[in-house]
């Protein structure tokens, strides 16, 4: 088992602030999309789902920032940097932008957290991507009223959550990783 | 404002709003907010976008809620009027502050270490650079017949190697300009704390307090 480093050194920094500014740029790219799918889906009042479709896009800064670094809060780092720049380019949900990227830092940073910071793995990343969508859905019960909707849609929009943020979170960013473990350019950087 | 507080009071209401249903406050929130956003002075397209951006988000929570649930008319209207709140509230704070305000106020005021808060400022002042990077990236990949889509794995990978390149020479600009981790630092601009700064926070949130929990409105 390697050891990996736990301290930040300033290029540590500066590197995980700019993959957090190019996934907030990216997220900026999305927002048409998620106009559009809430424009479509909203007469039926299903506008939400649109919400938890796109959600692993959302949320794939933190697993990302988790496995790169493989230091303790680097994924809340990750995910709320990302959150700060989406609020200064003027995303959707203003102040509340800043909650929610501490919010799905935290929930992704727990998956890594039970694994005691010693598995960065595809077991851990799954884990990362069940406590983010379970920790997300909690608060957006509470901000977006989900806990007043009937169970049926609720278990749907929890589905479809999990779904999208496994395909985001746990997929793409496994595939990320992969090709960046090939050039092996991380490696004389985080150990 | 100092830059500091006036987000951590712009969190703490999006935060005490998030758990309270009182919508005439969310109301009086967005239109505070908007006072200030209208100080700044904005420009006009900023700020139609800032009426018509939310909208979409905010009918959407509040037809689901109609049509989904059986919560009402009024909470319907808490959620849509909620999301004006969180909008203009950030908005009053991302307006009104420069991001070196911020981090340097952070610096000094609530102790962030200096090497993160000069990492992060390096890198904020690369995001013109990171939004071109983005476009040169999709453009050489549509040049070799491959469209780059937000699900690409390739087009974050490129953006990471980018990010790898940039940050060690960021680091090492930053290094021969003089600065070393955690070496004790004086600054060119000082940016206090000052009695007021607290009176506002303080005020405000008092405020808020009475108006949700005082007043007994619905």
């Amino acid at each position: 088992m390697m050891k990996y480093s736990n301290a930040w050194h300033l290029r540590d920094i500066i590197l995980l602030t700019l993959i957090a500014i190019f996934f907030g740029v990216i997220y900026w790219v999305v927002g048409p999309v998620y106009n559009i799918l809430t424009v479509a889906l909203t007469p039926v009042g299903l506008g939400p789902a649109a919400n938890d479709i796109l959600m692993g896009v959302w949320v794939m800064a933190g697993p990302l920032a988790g496995y790169l670094f493989k230091k303790i809060g680097s994924a809340t780092l990750g995910e709320f940097l990302g959150a700060v720049v989406e609020m200064f380019l003027g995303g959707q949900w203003g102040a509340s932008t800043m909650i929610s990227g501490v919010v799905q830092g935290i929930a992704s940073e727990l998956g890594f957290a039970f694994t005691g910071y010693k598995r960065y793995d595809w077991f851990s990343l799954n884990l990362s991507v069940l406590t983010t969508t379970i920790v997300t859905f909690g608060w957006d019960m509470i901000r977006n009223g989900y806990a007043q909707y009937h169970v049926g849609l609720l278990i749907a929009l929890f589905v479809i959550r999990l779904v999208s943020t496994w395909i985001f979170a746990g997929v793409l960013v496994k595939a990320i990783v992969k090709l960046l473990d090939r050039t092996h350019l991380m490696e004389t950087r985080t150990r | 404002m100092n830059p500091s507080l006036k987000f951590l009071l712009a969190v703490l209401i999006a935060l005490e709003i998030s758990f309270t249903s009182v919508w005439t406050v969310n109301l009086a929130l967005a239109l505070m907010g908007l006072v200030i956003i209208l100080f700044s002075r904005p420009k006009l397209k900023r700020l139609v976008l800032l009426f018509f951006v939310p909208l979409i988000p905010a009918i959407a929570l509040a037809v689901a809620i109609l049509l989904q649930s059986n919560a009402g008319m009024h909470f319907a209207l808490v959620l849509f009027t909620r999301i004006y709140a969180y909008v203009f509230v950030g908005s009053a704070a991302t307006l009104t502050t420069s991001i070196s305000d911020l981090v340097m106020s952070l610096e000094q005021n609530a102790h962030v270490p200096s090497k993160f808060a000069y990492g992060f400022l390096g890198a904020f002042n690369l995001l013109p650079k990171i939004v071109s990077e983005v476009n040169i990236i999709r453009a050489a990949g549509n040049m070799r017949g491959q469209a780059l889509h937000f699900w690409s794995p390739q087009l974050y990978f490129k953006a990471i190697l980018a990010s790898l390149d940039w940050s060690e020479n960021l680091a090492e600009a930053i290094t021969s300009h003089g600065f070393s981790e955690g070496a004790p630092r004086t600054y060119f601009k000082q940016i206090r704390v000052r009695w007021w700064d607290w009176l506002i926070l303080f005020g405000s949130l008092a405020a808020l307090q009475f108006v949700l929990f005082g007043l007994h409105l619905q």
